[in-house]
């Protein structure tokens, strides 16, 4: 019976229901894109750190892995004294370079790493990184110097160093690296080598792994006291700094999920307002007739409610949908890798949304319902009946 | 002297505050560097090149304030400027240097020439480079356009739910000016004036609003970001948009809603 009657005062005045269903649905898929935005985006960059399983990262003193051009010298020493931690299970030492292929005229971004511990690249087809002289390649190195698997090429870091032939042994998938950006594994000390006494012995990073059930940071701290000229990064420190630097988005996706729930608070409120100023003397009716004042309450609060569900339920799939679109503009966002995803739908965030939109809705109610409850049955019958 | 170990990006360049000298050599640092580490003019500062290496000994001879530069935004980095030959001895990068600006009477020819010739290396025009280093605020430009496109289209729906709702709301004072014989034509013109009206209070009232957030926005992500960029600006073309926007809305929603109920009886508006 409440849902019918709701039902049937919704449905009263189509056109005005049906606008409003449509700033409902526009506003939860606003909404939807900024809880998606707000946490998928660190959720997204926690994966990408963690997706071999690595939990530390070990750069130059005060920066950031690849975020300055310092190097970490006598790189063996360091990892000689890793080792020497039993909670440290694996290290993988990477230096990162720019190198040139003279013969095809292309510069790439060529990862020296240890083919056995590595955590940048999943091999797609051929071999791993290995010997002195077999690399992997991505799909846009290959396309840009017009290589397949097997081929050899020439590669120099500069214009006046030695130049050195190697094999492309495997196509990959690189994590860390932007979309269409040509890069290259190579054997880590083939790459040192490359580099003459500049890179010798020296690395960009290091990446390593703790042992299950141990708290990354104690080796952080461990890492830090034994090797000062250092700094060692867990996961939480790296995404603490994440979430300095991408700030914006997050305070973006609050004020803006804030506005979209306003919105749609209002738009609710003010309709469910109007229709209750409509039917004063309807409801003074039913209340004179034996109606609780429960019931006209609840009947009001349900069509909020189900103005902001089924606004909800069409600005899910909407906000689906813009999601799709605000990813595609922004993962050309410099120098992000790009397996990583601005906008991540979870369960949860669907849930998050829906219910917030739902609640606005019934809150949306209380106010007219609460008038419309309150009205004094006499009064209103007298007055209506005068109009 | 500042104690503590950072990696800092120094720039060599010639700069006019004091001229380099063997015994003295000095550096120009910027502000964010000069507050963190409570560094002045006539400070001492050891730079090295990594941690752990000797360093030189550097007098701070000036303090810089970053430029409106959008590709340093979200760099967290200090900058210290020394002289090239001392960044040169400093790193042992014997004569070697990152890029050459050059002024030039003739920017294409000048390219054009430096690039037949060289072995190694590569001229740009400034214009080139200006594109190449904004590329994340073209990427941000293109995803807030996406946004405002939704946020449109909510207002819009806003707007037209809210002026049918006024107008819809006016049933009983239409039916009486109907029914002392006001004409059709004159009705609907009124209710699309009070529409129209009511769109251009709420555009200023909006305006005003938006005025203030971006006073709001500008202070906030200048203090955030350490940079006198404008992030948020309110131009004539925007707000000669919005007003239109509004406007059309307003029309638009006031013409529909009048039509509709200037077309039925007037008792039918009164419920009779």
């Amino acid at each position: 019976m409440l849902r019918r009657l709701a039902f049937a005062s919704l449905t009263r005045r189509r056109a005005r229901s049906l606008l409003a269903v449509m700033g409902v649905a526009v506003s939860g898929a606003l909404l939807l894109d900024m809880v998606m935005l707000a946490g998928g985006m660190r959720d997204s960059f926690r994966k990408l750190l963690l997706v071999r399983g690595f939990q530390l990262r070990i750069a130059p003193k005060g920066t950031l892995p690849f975020d300055t051009q310092a190097t970490i010298g006598q790189a063996s020493e360091i990892i000689a004294t890793l080792r020497t931690n039993p909670d440290i299970v694996a290290i993988s030492p990477i230096l990162g370079l720019k190198l040139r292929v003279p013969n095809r005229n292309v510069t790439t971004v060529a990862i020296g790493l240890d083919g056995d511990v590595q955590a940048d690249y999943e091999l797609l087809s051929g071999r791993p990184v290995g010997g002195t002289d077999r690399i992997v390649a991505n799909q846009a190195f290959a396309d840009a110097t017009h290589s397949r698997l097997g081929d050899t090429l020439v590669v120099a870091l500069g214009y006046d160093t030695p130049r050195r032939r190697l094999v492309i042994a495997g196509i990959g998938r690189f994590f860390y690296t932007a979309a269409g950006e040509a890069v290259v594994a190579v054997p880590l000390a083939t790459l040192q080598a490359t580099g003459g006494s500049a890179t010798a012995d020296r690395v960009s990073l290091f990446m390593a792994r703790a042992r299950d059930g141990v708290d990354p940071d104690v080796v952080r701290q461990w890492i830090e006291q034994r090797i000062p000229r250092i700094s060692a990064i867990s996961t939480g420190t790296a995404l603490k700094q994440f979430d300095q630097r991408m700030g914006y988005f997050r305070q973006l996706a609050v004020i803006l999920g804030s506005i979209s729930l306003g919105v749609g608070f209002l738009l609710v409120t003010t309709l469910v307002t109007v229709s209750v100023n409509e039917r004063v003397g309807e409801i003074a009716v039913m209340r004179a007739i034996g109606v609780s004042r429960q019931h006209v309450v609840e009947q009001i609060v349900l069509e909020g409610v189900a103005l902001a569900l089924a606004g909800t339920v069409l600005g899910m799939g909407l906000g689906l949908i813009t999601a799709r679109a605000f990813n595609a503009i922004l993962s050309d966002f410099p120098g992000l890798p790009a397996a990583f995803q601005f906008f991540v739908f979870r369960p949860r965030d669907a849930y998050a949304a829906m219910s917030m939109l739902a609640a606005a809705g019934a809150l949306a109610g209380i106010y007219p319902a609460w008038r419309a409850a309150s009205l004094p049955v006499a009064d209103t019958l007298h007055g209506e009946a005068i109009a | 002297m500042w104690s503590r170990t950072a990696t800092i990006a120094a720039i060599a360049s010639t700069f006019a505050v004091a001229p380099a000298s063997r015994a003295q050599p000095t550096v120009a640092i910027d502000e964010r560097l000069a507050a963190t580490a409570h560094l002045g003019i006539g400070d001492r500062v050891v730079l090295a090149s990594e941690p752990g290496v000797r360093g030189d000994t550097f007098v701070v001879a000036a303090i810089t304030r970053r430029g409106a530069d959008p590709s340093e935004v979200v760099s967290n980095g200090y900058r210290v400027r020394l002289h090239l030959g001392d960044l040169q001895r400093l790193l042992g990068a014997g004569d070697k240097v990152s890029r050459f600006a050059i002024v030039s009477t003739d920017r294409a020819r000048t390219v054009a020439a430096i690039n037949e010739v060289a072995l190694g290396f590569r001229a740009y025009p400034s214009a080139e480079i200006a594109v190449r280093t904004s590329k994340t605020f073209r990427v941000l430009r293109r995803f807030h356009a996406a946004i405002g496109v939704i946020t449109i289209v909510a207002s819009a729906i806003f707007l037209l739910c809210i002026l049918a709702l006024k107008i819809d709301e006016r049933r009983r004072d239409i039916a009486a000016l109907r029914l002392m014989g006001i004409s059709r034509t004159s009705v609907i013109t009124m209710v699309v004036c009070e529409a129209a009206l009511i769109s251009l209070v709420g555009t200023a009232l909006g305006a005003l609003v938006g005025w203030v957030g971006s006073i709001v926005i500008n202070w906030h992500y200048q203090g955030v970001y350490q940079t006198p960029l404008v992030f948020s600006l309110i131009t004539p073309g925007i707000l000669a948009f919005a007003t239109a926007l509004s406007i059309v809305l307003g029309l638009g929603a006031g013409l529909v809603a009048a039509r509709r109920l200037a077309r039925r009886p007037p008792l039918a508006l009164l419920g009779r």
